[in-house]
């Protein structure tokens, strides 16, 4: 996995406009605004590779606090911009269900990553033999790949993606590390 | 061509097809490459057509007008030298034409954002970012000249000046006078509170509150209100893309 160090992200204009961390009331505006919270969290969690994301953690936080102009994201409005990232597919709410405290963001959609999978696995000759997703994901094979260091949660939910259009079956282990997956050419 | 029979003639004619195929490719290729080729040419020699001729086009619309379509046909932007010496001898009409739908088209896509009013330097920036490399840069003039050209749509595109800072609105309706007066009083600052407008303008509550309201509703201002203890203010986002862009 390309390390994430290098060149700092570079916030958008609006990360500096101290009204972007209040829910504007207009509806419209408030649509736009999301989009915009949408379009920085995706880009900011691609930037670092992070995928795990705890909502009242991360609002003490960059993106969701900029201590320059000392303002922060409140929780539940996190929580709607969630919302509006899992009805796009970005992110999905993990943790107990219906608490809303944790989410995986997904920074390439599930359904990408498994075309990227696969094409790695028949590239490679690698079809029709298991492979644990530990492997797949931190084993020498891929270690120039763009999923290597992917977490296992994103990993399982593309091959589950995979499963679904028959290019790929799972094989349950004692825990997600040693879970199996065949590919299918 | 023979008839063939069998599961050999069917190999053959298989192939032969594949072959002619490939041919086929081959020749369009090369066509391609050549046909490049030739725009290029006649690219470069319209140029020099034009820089020799000048005195003739000028004089002679008819020549002009055969020159500035061959010029479309081709490819070459008279627009991108406005000030060079195609454009001159060309006319400018397109260019404000070309200008204006950009305009359009930055206003529409940050009217959700600014409620359709956005600074004239920001315009400027924006519009600078998507002209054509080494064009000509466009000027504060060229927007009001394209924008005067937008009026027989009737998009409600103008100009306004709040307390010095030019702006471009971009909503049909007209503007409420008391809207007006809190963007001037706002254009320093890029923010106001309702103690800001009672302060400098002494109205009382109702009409601050109704005036705060309509400009929330039309998305011309943002409200912050990082803590519902203390009163929230309101900020301008054309005020603050300006100074945005000043800064970078």
């Amino acid at each position: 996995m390309a390390a994430a160090t290098g060149a700092p992200f570079q916030f958008p204009e609006i990360y500096s406009f101290p009204p972007f961390f209040t829910r504007q009331p207009n509806e419209d505006t408030w649509k736009e605004q999301r989009r915009q919270w949408c379009d920085l969290v995706v880009a900011f969690h691609r930037h670092h590779r992070r995928s795990s994301l705890a909502l009242a953690e991360a609002v003490a936080e960059p993106p969701f606090a900029n201590r320059q102009i000392r303002r922060a994201l409140r929780v539940d409005t996190l929580r709607e911009i969630v919302d509006e990232l899992v009805n796009q597919g970005h992110a999905a709410w993990s943790g107990p269900k219906n608490t809303r405290d944790t989410c995986l963001i997904f920074w390439r959609k599930p359904e990408v990553w498994a075309g990227i999978l696969h094409r790695w696995a028949s590239e490679r000759g690698l079809c029709n033999t298991v492979l644990t997703l530990y492997e797949l994901a931190n084993g020498d094979d891929a270690a120039d790949q763009d999923f290597h260091g992917l977490d296992h949660a994103t990993l399982r939910r593309s091959l589950e993606a995979l499963q679904g259009q028959g290019k790929a079956q799972l094989f349950v282990g004692s825990s997600d590390e040693d879970m199996g997956v065949k590919f299918f050419p | 061509m023979r008839k063939a029979v069998g599961i050999g003639g069917l190999r053959r004619q298989e192939a032969e097809r594949q072959a002619l195929s490939r041919k086929g490719d081959e020749l369009a290729r090369r066509e391609v490459a050549k046909l490049q080729e030739q725009v290029a040419l006649m690219k470069t020699k319209l140029e020099e057509f034009v820089r020799d001729h000048q005195r003739d086009i000028r004089n002679n619309p008819a020549i002009r007008m055969q020159v500035q379509r061959m010029c479309q046909l081709i490819g070459v932007d008279p627009l991108a030298s406005r000030k060079g010496y195609m454009a001159e001898l060309l006319g400018v009409g397109d260019f404000y034409c070309e200008l204006g739908v950009q305009i359009i088209d930055i206003c529409v896509a940050t009217r959700s954002a600014n409620g359709g009013l956005i600074a004239l330097d920001d315009l400027l920036r924006r519009l600078a970012l998507r002209r054509i490399r080494g064009s000509e840069p466009v000027v504060a003039d060229d927007v009001k000249r394209a924008i005067g050209q937008l009026a027989p749509l009737g998009g409600g595109y103008r100009i306004v000046d709040f307390g010095g800072r030019k702006m471009v609105q971009t909503v049909a309706r007209e503007m409420n006078p008391d809207t007006s007066t809190v963007l001037a009083l706002a254009q320093q600052t890029c923010r106001f509170s309702a103690a800001d407008v009672r302060l400098a303008l002494g109205w009382d509550d109702g009409r601050i509150q109704a005036c705060i309201d309509d400009m929330l509703r039309s998305s011309i201002v943002w409200v912050d209100a990082p803590a519902a203890a203390a009163p929230a203010e309101y900020w301008v986002p054309a005020f603050f893309s300006q100074l945005g862009a000043s800064l970078a």
